[in-house]
């Protein structure tokens, strides 16, 4: 059992707080992604975690025991680091059994371990040779294999991709996330790169600020975001936002943009009673807006400013009110830059933002 | 960084390059030579009194000799000055010969007064000096060449007025016999080389101008009576200084490396030291240890002594030690400490948390890892560190006079400028220089025969 | 945010973090106790040359000097040092040697310093390990075989074959040190500064060149500090033009303490000066070395 549980921790550096007040549970075994832009507390957040940086206050358990000031080598945790970290004066046999070692492992259980972490990731071949004149590739295998050949209960991995080109970490990612599927560590794992959070986490906590905005599966992140900064940071389109006045016209709310108006869904609508009258913010992800070339009743219609041909769609920027808005179509759509097209938004994928919290109104 | 393979980077380094030739190799070269040949141990002679003559033998330096002949050759004019050098000048004569005609040629000036001169002092007119003797030949020889071997032209009456054309000063030639290895030899050698003693007709080679192989240098090295101490005060000190410097060191840079407060400041005063010279540090331990220096006023004042003990005398030989020691260990562990930093600041801080995730403590991560990786630097330190020991010399002679204790540096010193013999100074630089290149060979093989058994 | 709500951190873990803390200020006291030890190791034996070189010639002779010998404090040993015979002059000659030495250094190992970082060309890796090598060759057996040169040459006992001498001696540290300084510059700003229309020329001047100053200075007063400091080289080449370490050390056995002490700390002041600037560049310096 080693459910990690994190309670109001806070950690400054300076004037400057890198994690504010953050808790979060992750339970037993699950895989959870911390994701955010850089400088938004995520790796403070694991260091203080793993013990590399003492929290200011706050609380950290693990498995149930309060690990929240002990030295990281009492926390039974391993961890891969961002630059790998890899002993440069020992071989890729030595860097494995490095940990096993230090916890005073006898000679042939670190040699049965380090042998299966090695061939779980495929470098047997390698364990008699120094890092030194290694690919980016190697060393990173070396690095997971020096993390998962502890079998600790607890793994945290920082950025661990970070330093493979493009190619190389699509394919590690796979085989990281099958790799994580064998053992049963709990696991944090640190980006900033979303298309890794959504693909390989059981569980997204977004965070900005030093704060965590959301904690959630990576399709509800995606979908339901809490607020308009995680809706604006995850995917690619990011979620497009827009301003429209919310009206009463014969006691039916609408959301009026220019002079056309969108109907809120049913459960919305109660919600939005209270803005009437103001402004608010909608938001709604590229894909989820429906696209006609010829004016439609329930349409509006909008003036095309760019189209970028994506190969498997066509993205449209469009202007709505003063905001610009990206549109995603079926290639077979024939636009051109000034063109108008008609766009249909479905009540269901509105998500209705209040403009002062920032906050995304959910029925509860 | 560009790629260019051109003539720019060549033209670059030539200077340094051709700074280094002329100042480490020629000299390097040059050291050996002094050390180990002897370029005057013999005399070449010659089968006839010039130059240019084949070599008849050769005849070891301080030979005696018997002079066979003499005869007058020609010599730069530069080289007149040369110490011991015997000249005779002779004259181009025109005179009335003895049969009635002209006789133009050479007469040596041992055969003709000179009565007129020029307001330069050159000669323009002589007379034929009188032979003296009953059975001396009353005439005087003209000769087709400035060489009493040449053709007679023609013979002068004495007292006969002859017309100075031209003088010109030459060189006397021996024709001397010797022995080399008890092996007679014979042959002309110039005037510069020999001394002839008052009997005019034995003498000795004074000094040889061709060179031979020798071990005498080195001989008169280690037979020198502060050979042996200099070896034995040497290695010794070698011994004591390099663990003590190498370990505050490590200590220094730990410190620098924990970013104390006032770090600039520390680092300032650990760097001294690497700036002061070695003559100023000996002398500033000598303040410290000296009679009336502050040690002895210290513990007199503390009460440990009633009189002050005399510390860097010739019965406390071991005292003199403990204060180079000191001294050394003040002044050169700076450099070592600079680049143990450099070595400590290349370790990245994440494999050192590494170290620290994976169960290392404290220790543990110094012996595993951080000692391990600081081993390239601390190498190169080692070996810095062992060869510039053997060049001090300052220090030494500020603290022992450089007699009581002496180290293979001041030997040289000593040889060079007290004694005059740069040979064996010379010897002793070379010795230095071998004892220098062997350590840094050992170290090197010894690292590498460490990481053969790591890779096995 | 009230109190009550917060989670509360496990008693003997607070214990843990405690004991740690007080374990860390205890390590921390230890590193700064350790470092005031070595500062006063290397200051005191300074403080004390200092105060002899600045007190009168009865209190160098006094006996015992007690903890304070700064007192009384006068120029007298100073005055008497700097009027012996010998040491103004060999003041002159080691500020001009360590001149010369310092420019011929620098002018000589600032190009190949630039190539060894710009270029890469064969023979490269040769060079620069021949400069390694030859870097820590002993002074004391290049300085025979010179001194029998020179004489030879006729050209001796002069502030000239000396300077040549120190070149010689410095080259290699600069030519690393300089390469070093060079390397610190990255190459893309030289071609940035070629694309925007400099010459290559132009570009070392404009562009390189300022922000190289503050290293070549510094490698400059090293320099400078090395040959002001060499006493064997000084002492075999030199009879009558001695540098001041030469003739302090050829008198040392005749003199006074007085003259001595405060010889010494004359000595030392060039360190005590320059080492404050040149400090932030000696990992930089000596960093290369152990590549």
């Amino acid at each position: 059992m080693a459910e990690i549980k994190v309670q109001n921790l806070t950690k400054k550096f300076g004037d400057f707080t890198a994690v504010d007040n953050v808790s979060i549970t992750i339970a037993d075994k699950e895989f959870v992604v911390l994701l955010g832009p850089s400088g938004c507390g995520k790796t403070t957040l694991l260091r203080a975690i793993a013990g590399l940086g003492m929290a200011d206050s706050g609380v950290i358990t693990i498995g149930g025991r309060d690990v929240t000031y002990l030295p990281p080598r009492e926390r039974n945790l391993s961890m891969v680091f961002q630059s790998y970290a890899i002993f440069p004066h020992m071989k890729v046999f030595d860097n494995i059994a490095f940990g096993l070692k230090m916890h005073g492992a006898d000679q042939k259980e670190i040699d049965k371990r380090v042998n299966e972490a090695a061939e779980l990731l495929h470098i047997e071949n390698l364990l008699d040779r120094f890092p030194s004149n290694m690919s980016g590739g190697q060393r990173q295998r070396v690095a997971v294999a020096r993390g998962i050949a502890m079998k600790s209960e607890v793994l945290l991995m920082d950025e661990p991709l970070s330093n493979l080109d493009a190619l190389l970490r699509l394919e590690m990612r796979a085989e990281l996330k099958r790799l994580l599927a064998g053992i049963d560590a709990t696991t944090i794992y640190v980006t900033h790169d979303q298309i890794e959070a959504l693909s390989m986490g059981d569980r997204i906590a977004v965070m900005q600020s030093g704060v965590i905005q959301q904690c959630a599966h990576p399709t509800t992140v995606y979908d339901l975001p809490d607020n308009h900064f995680v809706g604006s940071f995850i995917g690619n389109p990011p979620m497009n936002f827009f301003h429209a006045q919310v009206e009463k016209h014969d006691g039916k709310i609408l959301a009026k943009v220019g002079d056309y108006h969108i109907t809120p869904h049913q459960v919305m609508a109660p919600l939005l009673q209270k803005y009437e009258g103001e402004n608010m913010m909608m938001g709604i992800r590229a894909e989820n807006m429906e696209t006609l070339d010829s004016p439609a009743d329930d349409a509006l219609k909008v003036q095309v400013l760019v189209v970028e041909p994506l190969g498997s769609q066509n993205l449209l920027t469009v202007r709505i009110g003063d905001d610009t808005v990206k549109v995603s179509t079926h290639p077979d759509l024939k636009v051109a830059s000034n063109d108008y097209v008609w766009l249909r938004f479905p009540a269901d994928k509105i998500r209705w933002i209040d403009r002062e919290s920032q906050r995304v109104i959910y029925p509860s | 960084m560009p790629n260019k393979r051109n003539w720019v980077p060549y033209l670059l380094i030539s200077p340094t390059l051709i700074y280094v030739l002329l100042f480490f190799a020629y000299p390097m070269v040059r050291g050996l030579l002094l050390a180990i040949y002897d370029d005057e141990a013999n005399l070449a002679l010659m089968q006839e009194a010039n130059l240019e003559a084949d070599l008849a033998d050769v005849i070891p330096q301080s030979a005696s000799i018997e002079v066979l002949g003499r005869q007058g050759n020609l010599v730069p004019e530069e080289e007149l000055g040369e110490n011991n050098l015997l000249t005779e000048i002779w004259f181009r004569i025109e005179a009335p010969d003895v049969s009635g005609g002209t006789a133009e040629g050479w007469a040596s000036e041992s055969r003709i007064r000179v009565r007129e001169e020029a307001e330069d002092g050159t000669p323009l007119m002589g007379t034929v000096r009188r032979r003296l003797g009953s059975n001396a030949d009353p005439l005087t020889s003209v000769f087709a060449e400035p060489n009493e071997n040449s053709e007679v032209v023609g013979q002068l009456e004495a007292r006969t007025e002859a017309q100075i054309v031209e003088s010109i000063t030459l060189e006397v030639w021996f024709l001397v016999r010797g022995e080399n290895d008890g092996r007679p030899v014979e042959g002309w050698s110039p005037s510069r080389y020999i001394q002839i003693f008052e009997d005019e007709i034995t003498g000795r080679v004074d000094r040889g101008n061709a060179g031979e192989f020798t071990t005498k240098y080195i001989e008169k090295m280690m037979n020198d009576r502060f050979f042996w101490p200099a070896i034995r005060s040497t290695a010794l000190l070698l011994l004591i200084i390099i663990p003590t410097q190498f370990v505050l060191a490590v200590v220094m840079a730990l410190v620098i490396q924990a970013q104390l407060k006032f770090n600039s400041f520390i680092l300032y005063i650990f760097a001294i030291p690497l700036g002061v010279s070695e003559l100023a540090v000996g002398i500033l331990w000598f303040a410290i240890f000296t009679q009336n220096g502050l040690l002895n006023s210290f513990l007199q004042t503390v009460g440990f002594i009633d009189t002050p003990s005399a510390w860097l005398t010739a019965d406390s030989r071991n005292w003199i030690l403990v204060a180079i020691w000191l001294a050394e260990v003040w002044r050169a562990t700076s450099i070592v400490m600079v680049i143990v930093v450099s070595g400590l600041q290349a370790i990245s801080s994440e494999v050192l948390e590494a170290a620290e995730l994976f169960g290392a403590n404290l220790w543990q991560r110094l012996r595993y890892v951080i000692l391990p990786l600081l081993r390239p630097s601390l190498q190169v330190a080692l070996i810095l560190r062992t060869i510039l020991a053997f060049q001090v010399f300052a220090v030494v002679i500020a603290l022992s006079g450089g007699d009581v204790v002496t180290v293979l540096a001041n030997e040289t010193y000593r040889q060079y400028f007290d004694l005059r013999n740069s040979n064996v100074a010379a010897a002793y630089a070379v010795l230095i220089l071998i004892i220098s290149m062997f350590t840094a060979v050992i170290y090197l093989r010894a690292i590498r025969t460490q990481e053969e058994a790591a890779a096995t | 945010m009230s109190n009550e709500n917060l989670p509360q951190v496990a008693p003997e873990v607070l214990a843990v973090h405690q004991k740690m803390i007080r374990r860390q200020k205890r390590q921390r006291g230890f590193v700064y106790a350790l470092a005031i030890a070595i500062c006063l190791w290397i200051t005191v034996p300074i403080f004390f040359i200092f105060s002899m070189a600045f007190t009168t010639q009865e209190t160098v002779r006094a006996y015992p000097k007690g903890f304070l010998p700064f007192i009384p404090f006068s120029t007298e040993t100073m005055r008497f040092f700097l009027n012996s015979e010998g040491i103004i002059p060999g003041l002159i000659n080691s500020i001009l040697v360590a001149i010369i030495t310092l420019v011929l250094s620098t002018l000589i190992a600032a190009p190949a310093g630039y190539a060894i970082s710009r270029y890469i060309f064969p023979g490269r890796n040769f060079f620069r390990l021949s400069i390694l090598a030859v870097r820590a060759f002993p002074i004391v057996v290049l300085s025979i075989p010179l001194a029998v040169m020179f004489i030879q040459l006729g050209f001796f006992d002069n502030i000239y074959s000396l300077s040549l001498m120190h070149t010689a001696l410095t080259l290699p540290t600069t030519v690393l040190v300089l390469s070093s300084v060079f390397a610190s510059v990255p190459y893309e700003l030289e071609e940035a500064a070629q694309v925007f229309g400099c010459t290559p020329t132009q570009a070392f001047r404009q562009v390189v060149f300022p922000l190289v100053l503050p290293g070549i200075a510094a490698s400059a007063i090293f320099t400078f500090v090395m040959s002001w400091n060499e006493v064997f080289a000084a002492s075999i080449l030199t009879i009558q033009n001695r540098t001041l370490p030469a003739q302090v050390l050829s008198s040392l056995s005749n003199s006074s303490e007085a003259y001595q002490f405060a010889g010494g700390f004359f000595m030392l002041i060039p360190s005590l000066i320059f080492m404050f600037f040149i400090r932030k560049y000696l990992f930089n310096m000596w960093g290369q070395v152990s590549k």
